[in-house]
């Protein structure tokens, strides 16, 4: 099924035109495409005006990279209409710039030599190749970094790079698949700044495939895809009216209640009527309630929780999320994976106060000061996230803790444990996920299973369970003969979790387990590591989706080496300093461009239609903001403050951190 | 054209840049020269040989003297206590002579006396020499006994043109060559091509509009431009230590070793094209490069003895013909009427590597 496709938005803009009387410059109808017998695309209907800013998002396996191969014109489709610029897309190349999902640069060459090759390839004649090389690296902060070898970017800049070797060739269209996989916020969001003036400033009609559903927000229309297919397009408005829902956030008086809140607002509607109530999902220090209408399902709500005596210190009403959407529209066309909580039932142990704790830990490598006076406190049952820009420490802390690592400084405790933290004894507690956490590609997923389960020494009389149980929540059951390097990552990803925390670890470790997962297995990842924290677990994550960081009971930001903030995600948000406001200006690039100049430029950044902007003293800096944006021939059309996300707050923290307020 | 020297640019300073493939690109065809150069001889010499002298006699000290008048064999004494076959068994000696008691007897009575040979034959090139070289020595004794009271009817005068001393670097080292100009250039072209794939930059070529034949030719040139510097190191380290000298005009083997190098770049950019990950392509060339350089290019085992349907693979083996054009070039010197066959089936050769993975790679696109 697909929904009939939105009109386009007519934006007003420099390089917008108003669609309707403009030819379209991607063109796909009926596209399909098949390896052997697995269907990649089935049946796509696409079409992108000039100077959109469209994006494709979808679980790992959804057929975005086949798409965009094809719509790149270095794959054949089976079957369809694909016109990209009113030709076979292989003839339109030279207007086509992409930037697939591996980093398409040649490590061992300079900045300059990856652009040099690329205007090479691309027939850009030398002086303007030198003039837009200039440009290019200017507006992405790369200009200082011209003779380094690529290989010595950090991720962000690798790809604001690839982005600028795709740009070199001015070309009309750009295609981006997953440009900012494995990238941190603060970059990603610079990322996405450059984004919108290109598309503002030079009329790019720019495609963009991404993971986290946040950022995609950013976009003109939004693309939903699931198997092959795209299951609904519109811009963010559209996508959010047409779910009919809207989203309540629910903070308790107690955190130990929303489990019981949780199942309460998720048991059986009385029959005769509607349901109310349509999906809850529990965060780290609130619940999610998606209700069909407000008025009626605030009532439902205080209700339920009444009967509970459950006490609730904050209701507030907000537009659905893109993962709302998103998750909906999924469960139209799948069952959700099964939830299916641990086998065996964990022994009581005494055990001490603090499953982690820290004080004053320090790392140095060489002259480098890594890691300096993180002082950690995390105890069982707590779900701790730590968060911070690539380099920030993060994994460092992680490998310290996991004893891989000696601290050059400071103490720590593991288990109550401080002594012989690399002993066996103390190892057997721990549980370990990284995102290069290595199955055997060669070997049967049982076999991996196995494998772990002896180096974990699982008693023998167990094993058969907990592998069973690790097949069934993975949705494998009669799998398990599958050579593992057959799986798609996202299912790897999967059987990795299982495999770690088989021997039920006390202490568990994640570092960054949800890449490359599609909503609805994060959804049941977290219900799992949730149920885990319950039974007496203590979980420490890192991931680069903030989102998802809600999840956590309680979280650390690193910003240099440095725990900047801790918190639950209310507090952090709270804690922020002045207040987000959403600007509706005329035009966006132009009032852009003029209130970076005027404040710091990380304070301002694009969302599709609309602006964020962060002020510090709103009473002060509203009305001068306002008499400022006139002077300059800037129309401002609305304005509203709007709650901090944790992408705010996490940028504010790291901004304020490097370049002072 | 322009878009030929880009990517031959590129390919040069990404290899430059790595310097550890810099090194073994120049060490590797070293040592490979240094090792076949100076460890295969295909003549042996100093051969342990055990005599039992049961005669002890004159005639049969004299014997004794002419087989160890060459450096073919040495003397070895046999184990106390034990027959002489047992310096055989424990491999002490590679063959034993036994001299019977009445040597001198029967030859002074006219008759023939016979010595008893055995020969370790674990090793059948080394003892089809050793049967020659002792059938060779008796031969000459009888000479020297037998006073020439008349002139054998037919005396056949040898004598080895081209290679008078019969210096086997002469032999060797040109054929070294060929397999070392063929397999290293190769493997550089075929990583640098699979590395593309690997690392998904293909993809970018792919999305722009570079034809098949300008990558090809890109990429062949840098590598052609690398094997040429590993040319010129392996000839002049020829001339310079193992004294190979031009015996004739020079103009064809520099040609032909130009060509050569741009097919083995070739057949390393088509290996590189067919694998799908570098160590399919390292061993693509390893077996299917070294192999038939060493075993089907006349580089050690004479062509005339490949048995029927090998033989038809070594005539499209590009090696055997640079062997034969730098064995010519080094020993023969005959000039281009000697070896314009060689050099016009290495471009052949050459020419078709480049075609057929011109095919492979002519849609430049994502396979299936």
């Amino acid at each position: 099924m697909s929904l009939p496709l939105s009109s386009p938005i007519h934006r007003t803009s420099a390089g917008a035109v108003a669609a309707g009387d403009t030819e379209p410059v991607i063109a796909v109808q009926g596209l399909r495409k098949t390896y052997g017998s697995t269907l990649a695309v089935d049946g796509i209907d696409l079409v992108v005006y000039p100077g959109e800013v469209v994006g494709l998002i979808g679980p790992d396996g959804a057929g975005k990279t086949t798409t965009f191969h094809i719509l790149a014109g270095v794959m054949e489709a089976s079957a369809g209409e694909v016109r990209v610029l009113g030709q076979w897309p292989r003839h339109a190349r030279l207007q086509t710039g992409y930037l697939t999902q591996q980093f398409s640069l040649y490590l061992d060459l300079s900045l300059e030599e990856n652009l040099r090759y690329t205007a090479g390839l691309r027939r850009v004649p030398t002086a303007r190749y030198e003039e837009r090389r200039d440009r290019y690296l200017a507006l992405m902060g790369l200009a200082p970094f011209k003779a380094r070898l690529a290989g010595q970017l950090s991720g962000g800049m690798k790809q604001k790079l690839a982005l600028c070797c795709a740009l070199v060739s001015q070309p009309q269209i750009l295609l981006l698949d997953e440009p900012t996989t494995g990238v941190d916020p603060v970059s990603r969001r610079e990322f996405w700044d450059v984004l919108a003036t290109l598309a503002a400033t030079e009329g790019t009609t720019i495609v963009v495939a991404t993971p986290y559903l946040d950022e995609a927000e950013r976009c003109d229309r939004i693309a939903l895809m699931y198997r092959g297919q795209i299951h609904q397009i519109g811009t963010i408005q559209e996508l959010r009216d047409s779910l009919g829902l809207h989203r309540l956030e629910a903070h308790l008086a107690s955190v130990q209640d929303l489990d019981r809140a949780a199942a309460t607002l998720l048991s059986q509607n009385p029959p005769n009527q509607p349901p109310t109530i349509a999906d809850v999902q529990t965060f780290g220090d609130r619940l999610d309630v998606l209700v069909s209408e407000v008025e009626g399902g605030i009532a439902e709500l205080r209700s339920r929780l009444a009967a509970q005596a459950i006490p609730l210190t904050s209701l507030e009403v907000l537009p659905p999320t893109l993962e709302n959407v998103f998750v909906t529209r999924l469960r139209q066309h799948t069952s959700d994976p099964p939830f299916i909580p641990f086998p065996t039932p964990r022994v009581p142990r005494p055990m001490p106060p603090l499953a982690i704790a820290a004080t004053h830990l320090g790392k140095t490598f060489g002259d480098f000061q890594a890691v300096q006076g993180v002082n950690l406190e995390i105890r069982y049952g707590e779900i701790y996230g730590l968060l911070g820009a690539n380099g920030a420490g993060k994994t460092t802390v992680i490998k310290m803790l996991c004893g891989l690592l000696a601290p050059t400084s400071g103490t720590m405790a593991l288990a109550g444990q401080t002594e012989n933290l690399r002993g066996a004894a103390i190892r057997q507690r721990l549980g370990y996920m990284s995102q290069k956490f290595t199955l055997y590609d060669d070997l049967t997923i049982r076999q991996n299973l196995e494998f772990y389960c002896g180096v974990y020494g699982i008693p023998r009389s167990q094993r058969g369970d907990r592998i069973a149980w690790v097949l069934t929540t993975c949705g494998l059951a009669d799998q398990d003969q599958l050579i593992t390097g057959r799986l798609p990552q996202g299912w790897k990803q999967r059987v990795a979790f299982g495999a770690s925390v088989m021997h039920e670890p006390e202490i568990l470790f994640l570092d960054e387990p949800t890449s490359g997962v599609d909503p609805l297995a994060r959804r049941q990842f977290w219900r799992l590591i949730e149920d885990l924290a319950r039974r007496g677990t203590a979980i420490l994550v890192t991931t680069h989706y903030l989102e998802e960081a809600e999840h956590c009971n309680r979280m650390g930001f690193m910003v240099a080496g440095e725990l900047v903030a801790q918190g639950s995600p209310r507090d952090i948000k709270a804690s922020q300093p002045g207040q987000l406001v959403e600007l509706v200006v005329d035009p966006i690039p132009a009032a852009a461009a003029y209130l970076k100049g005027v404040m710091a430029p990380w304070r301002v950044s694009v969302f599709g239609d609309r602006l964020h902007v962060v002020v510090d003293h709103p009473e002060l800096a509203l009305p001068r903001l306002q008499s400022q944006l006139q002077a300059a021939g800037l129309q401002l059309r609305s304005l509203r403050p709007i709650p901090f996300t944790l992408e705010d707050a996490f940028i504010g923290l790291v901004q304020r951190q490097e370049t002072g307020p | 054209m322009k878009r030929v020297l880009a990517q031959a640019v590129k390919e040069l300073s990404q290899f430059w840049r790595d310097r550890l493939t810099v090194a073994l690109a120049i060490v590797l065809p070293l040592l490979t020269l240094f090792i076949f150069g100076f460890a295969i001889r295909l003549e042996s010499q100093n051969l342990p040989l055990v005599i039992q002298d049961l005669d002890n006699s004159p005639r049969s000290r004299a014997y004794i003297e002419q087989l160890f008048a060459t450096n073919q064999f040495k003397p070895v004494p046999w184990p106390q206590g034990l027959t002489p076959e047992a310096a055989l068994d424990q491999g002490q000696a590679r063959a034993v002579v036994v001299i019977p008691p009445d040597f001198q007897r029967q030859m002074m009575r006219g008759e023939t006396a016979t010595v008893q040979v055995l020969i370790d034959g674990t090793d059948a090139n080394n003892a089809r020499f050793l049967q020659n070289a002792l059938r060779a020595t008796t031969h000459a004794f009888n000479q020297a006994m037998t006073s020439p009271q008349r002139p054998p009817p037919v005396a056949a005068e040898t004598r080895l043109w081209f290679n008078p001393g019969r210096q086997e670097t002469l032999f060797i080292v040109p054929g070294v060559m060929g397999v070392v100009l063929w397999v290293y250039p190769s493997l550089l072209a075929a990583i640098a091509m699979v590395r593309e794939k690997d690392r998904g930059t293909i993809i970018q070529v792919y999305a722009s509009d570079l034809r098949a034949e300008e990558l090809l030719l890109g990429k062949g040139l840098a590598y052609l431009a690398i094997g040429g510097v590993e040319a010129l190191v392996v000839i002049g380290l020829g001339m310079g230590i193992f004294g190979l000298r031009w015996a004739g005009d020079p103009l064809p083997f520099l040609l032909g070793t130009l060509v050569f190098l741009a097919a083995a770049v070739m057949f390393g950019l088509f290996i590189g094209v067919r694998a799908n990950s570098q160590n399919v392509a390292v061993q693509g060339v390893a077996l299917i490069g070294f192999l038939t350089a060493l075993l089907l290019s006349g580089f050690i085992y004479p062509l005339a003895n490949i048995p029927f349907p090998l033989s038809l693979i070594s005539h499209i083996v590009p090696a055997r013909y640079y062997i034969e054009l730098s064995r010519n070039t080094f020993v023969r010197g005959s000039g281009w009427s000697g070896v314009w066959w060689q050099v016009a089936m290495i471009v052949l050769l050459g020419w078709l590597l480049f075609s057929i993975a011109r095919r492979l790679l002519r849609r430049m696109q994502l396979p299936d």
